[in-house]
């Protein structure tokens, strides 16, 4: 539920630094529901695959943001925030209305030579029904300018110009939440039409006949509409903003701005920051056979150089050493990365300082990167390997086929460790932004600190203080126990608040198997014990974790106490985690949640290997929709966009959002620090070999 | 509206902490832009502060020349004017054919017999690629193979296959920081599937003397010419 500020710069900068290449082919274009269509309605056409988007649209007193996201080629999905100010204008009501809903669109057919790409969409699967409508669309082009859409609309896009009821009537909307099955494609059908005309790169004229009437807006004279007719014209800035200026139904007009983002193209271009140092070349063994002697294991002082040096190769990069072991002809060398965003890279760095810092008899170099203290995979790099493929074509592939990645396995016994590293303190003062809805929350600055007692054993902290909010303050009504819906108390109350205060303990308990024990408290709201087990192999895209948790809810004031709430909980999750290949990732959980409801979360995220993450979840729980509220049932979707993938420079932070279309107390989990899977999967075989390439960079 | 605008102030200020592994990279960045837009506005100021690389107004050539030729050891000259980039550029590391050269704020360029094989610290880096012989680009109107290798913008490995042959232009004779040498111009034209890279070698004797060579998309055509050997 937060957004550091920096995803504001972020964006900004997205748009700044973009140079801008054309767009050879014709991608569909962004309506104003943040879509892919024309002016009001869809289109058959959808974006390129993996294409986000974040979208303003004003039309008149009602402005609509959204999140769209290209999932696969055919799939998209958008999550919109719409807002109607003057609602009570002519009829009762709220001064103001505000409407979230989900879209999700399936294009069936990609365009042919002679075929039209025909799309089907469902807008607003789930909520009230102020949005609700399904279509299909074709939209077929005709050489490189002109695009010809033609589609049928049910629901609030069969509302003008109707043609009967095909597949029956429509049900009154069942305002709880769940998806409206039983209204899709049900009721009357009305067909919709449009042009788009491609003036050159950066101009496009569009024009269509809509078969929206806007018959809630007209009836509370929002909107006026003398014809089904609009037309606009857009101007795309760059690969990364557009613009549209429209005129609908003869007597409004309506502006749009996209911000278009490609997580696969980065807008620096590439990775900056500085080159590697080269790899040290050893001598010849038979020019230089003393070279080669493995004598030197035995100085007394060769370990505290040797990771003395080798930690001042690493420090440019922000890599640790955590400790170091070896013999003769093989060292191991423990790291953990603080900066660098691919681990690969981080490998790659190490592999490198290590040419230089290793007497010649050492061939093998093993290198375990460390998570919360604990190791979590070996690469093992034989060092002749590494001389002799640091120039040849393609060799990170070559590299690859001759590097394994293992179990971490125990740190040796005679590994020498760092006096620096531990105990050691940490800490940060961080302005941040959380974010409640697209352009909805607060901002603040976070202090936080950490106390790094003994490898895997962490004490840690961070207190809150907010400065500026535009958030709704709201007051929970649900007939649950208040776990997660008293936030507006918790944000109110709770100025500045502790937000978290725990000890942390990640250990290896055996091969495969990390673990955790957080205790104190683990979030705003709950304060407790969390302990956590993962099976994970290595080179394995399957793992299965165990979670339980006892918990007591928090006082709204943020300080230490309990007072308020006489509520305590177990929880509990079993969960299974699949790596699907390509970047999709898979879990399932299943267990008991914050309110004592039973269910299971399903949740789909695309990853990409430089660090961009977008995904959807769901959770069914025994919670009916009536007692959950709104919403009906806990969903959403969320998305991390890495600062390095913006930036370009090296950097391990990122931005991270998750939107609700409603919030309910139902299909709450605890939101404790360091869940286990993630940043252990990041030095797995599934997490290193996507962007292995950057072992060289 | 408001709150975003705020967002970014706090952004700009960044963030402060013990942690200096993440300095505040929205100000890295906004430097690196604003060192970048500079440079392009005007080349010839970036070329003075790294050395008066063109050996441009104001320097004498040949002046220059000496003060390189004192250190007694090579000098490469690199410079592309839509990257603001000038410089005379030292060894960092030789093994065999292969020599990498590093400009003092950290990009590397890696040639094999004097073709570009590797750069690193650019943005848009050639991560690795196989590259024409001398003897090769002597052969006009012999095909051959080049495959270079990136890295996408998601961080994926991308290889690009070109075929290529090669033309003689003539014989040029070409000046560098104040020394004329007699040289061969040939021309590498690569193509794939409808997209056409253009490399020109400046040859002398049997070794490249001046280049310009096609680095990725995102960074063009870079210059490279050995002032000393």
């Amino acid at each position: 539920m937060q957004l550091s500020s920096r995803l504001v710069a972020v964006l900004a900068l997205g748009t700044a630094l973009v140079s801008p290449p054309a767009l050879a082919e014709m991608s569909g274009t962004l309506n104003l529901n943040g879509a892919t269509g024309l002016i009001d309605m869809p289109s058959g056409d959808a974006q390129r695959d993996s294409t986000f988007s974040f979208s303003t649209t004003l039309l008149g007193p009602i402005t609509r943001s959204t999140l769209s996201f290209q999932f696969s080629e055919r799939l998209s999905g958008s999550f919109r925030f719409q807002t109607w100010r003057d609602w009570n204008s002519e009829l009762p009501g709220p001064d103001k209305e505000s409407d979230r809903s989900i879209d999700l669109r399936y294009q069936v057919l990609k365009e042919g030579k002679y075929t039209p790409a025909l799309t089907i969409g469902l807008q607003d699967l789930t909520a009230k029904g102020l949005f609700g409508s399904e279509y299909i669309a074709a939209t077929k082009t005709f050489g490189d300018k002109l695009k010809v859409t033609a589609g049928l609309g049910w629901g609030r896009l069969g509302s003008d110009g109707g043609i009967g009821s095909p597949f029956g009537s429509r049900p009154p909307v069942d305002p709880t939440g769940t998806p409206n099955a039983d209204q899709w494609f049900r009721g009357e059908a009305a067909p919709f039409a449009g042009v788009e005309y491609k003036l050159n790169d950066s101009w496009t004229l569009k024009g269509e006949y809509s078969s929206d009437a806007y018959v809630v807006e007209d009836r509370r004279g929002l909107i006026e509409r003398d014809s089904p007719f609009n037309f606009g014209v857009e101007y795309q800035r760059g690969p990364a903003t557009r613009f549209g200026a429209y005129s609908l139904g003869g007597k409004e007009f309506a502006l749009a701005f996209h911000i278009i983002l490609d997580p696969k193209s980065r807008p620096t271009g590439g990775v900056t920051g500085r080159a590697p140092e080269p790899v040290k070349a050893r001598p010849a063994r038979a020019a230089d056979p003393e070279a080669y002697d493995g004598g030197w294991v035995t100085q007394a002082d060769a370990g505290s150089l040797l990771r003395k040096n080798l930690a001042k190769r690493l420090a440019v990069d922000g890599i640790a050493v955590e400790n170091l072991s070896y013999n003769a002809t093989t060292v191991q060398v423990r790291i953990r990365n603080g900066r660098i965003d691919a681990g690969s890279q981080a490998i790659g760095r190490t592999a490198r300082a290590l040419s230089h810092v290793m007497p010649a008899s050492v061939e093998v170099f093993e290198i375990v990167p460390v998570v919360n203290g604990v190791g979590v995979s070996k690469v093992t790099i034989r060092r002749s390997d590494l001389e002799a493929l640091e120039y040849t074509a393609d060799n990170s592939t070559l590299l690859r086929e001759r590097v394994t990645i293992g179990e971490a396995g125990p740190v040796p016994d005679y590994a020498l460790g760092d006096e620096n590293l531990y105990p050691k303190f940490r800490w940060g003062l961080r302005p941040v932004v959380r974010l409640g809805e697209p352009i909805k929350g607060d901002i603040g600055l976070r202090l936080s600190a950490a106390y790094d007692l003994a490898p895997g054993l962490v004490l840690s902290g961070s207190i809150y203080k907010e400065i500026a909010s535009n958030r709704d303050p709201g007051t929970s009504k649900s007939p649950l126990p208040h776990v997660r819906t008293d936030s507006g108390r918790y944000n109110e109350f709770g100025d500045p608040a502790l937000e978290r205060l725990t000890l942390a303990w990640f250990a290896r308990p055996g091969e495969n198997l990390y673990s955790r024990v957080t205790f104190g408290y683990l979030e705003r709201m709950h304060a407790g014990v969390s302990g956590e087990v993962l099976w994970k192999p290595v080179d394995s895209p399957l793992a299965l974790g165990v979670e339980v948790n006892y918990t007591k809810q928090r006082d709204t004031d943020g300080g230490l106490g309990f007072g308020e709430y006489d509520y305590d909980i177990v929880t509990g999750h079993v969960s299974a985690y699949y790596d699907f290949g390509n970047g999709y990732l898979g879990q399932l959980d299943v267990g008991r949640y914050l309110a004592g409801d039973v269910g299971a979360t399903v949740s789909v995220d695309r990853v990409f290997a430089n660090g961009w993450r977008v995904g959807a979840f769901a959770t069914v729980t025994d919670v009916s929709p009536e007692d959950f509220g709104e919403a009906g049932f806990d969903k959403g979707v969320r998305l991390t966009i890495p600062f390095n993938w913006a930036l370009g420079t090296d950097n391990r932070r990122a931005v991270g959002l998750t939107f609700r279309p409603g919030s309910g107390d139902g299909g709450a989990r605890v939101n404790v620090e360091d869940r286990l899977y993630d940043p252990i999967r990041e030095y797995h075989s599934d997490g290193l070999d996507p962007d292995w390439g950057r072992v060289w960079r | 509206m408001k709150l975003l605008v705020a967002g970014l102030a706090l952004a700009l200020l960044g963030a402060c902490g013990s942690d200096k592994t993440g300095s505040s990279p929205v100000m890295s960045a906004v430097g690196s832009f604003a060192k970048d837009s500079l440079a392009k506005v005007s080349p010839g100021k970036k070329a003075a502060a790294t050395g008066a690389a063109k050996g441009g107004k104001g320097t004498d050539p040949s002046k220059r020349r000496a003060e390189l030729e004192k250190a007694g050891k090579p000098v490469l000259r690199v410079s592309s004017k839509a990257m603001g980039l000038a410089s005379f550029v030292k060894i960092a590391d030789a093994k065999g054919p292969v020599l990498t050269w590093a400009t003092p704020d950290g990009a590397t360029f890696s040639q094999r017999n004097g073709v570009l094989i590797q750069t690193r610290g650019l943005g848009g880096d050639l991560m690795s690629a196989t590259g024409p012989s001398v003897a090769q680009l002597m052969q006009p109107g012999q095909k051959y193979t080049r495959i270079y290798y990136f890295l996408g913008g998601d961080d994926q490995g991308v290889k690009r296959t070109y075929d290529c042959v090669t033309t003689i232009a003539g014989p040029d004779r070409i000046e560098i920081l104040g020394r004329a040498h007699a040289t061969t111009h040939v021309v590498e034209t690569c193509a794939r599937s409808g997209v056409k890279v253009k490399n020109d070698f400046w040859i002398e004797g049997s070794r490249i003397r001046q280049s310009r060579e096609w680095v990725s998309s995102g960074i063009g055509h870079i210059e490279f010419a050995r002032v000393v050997d």
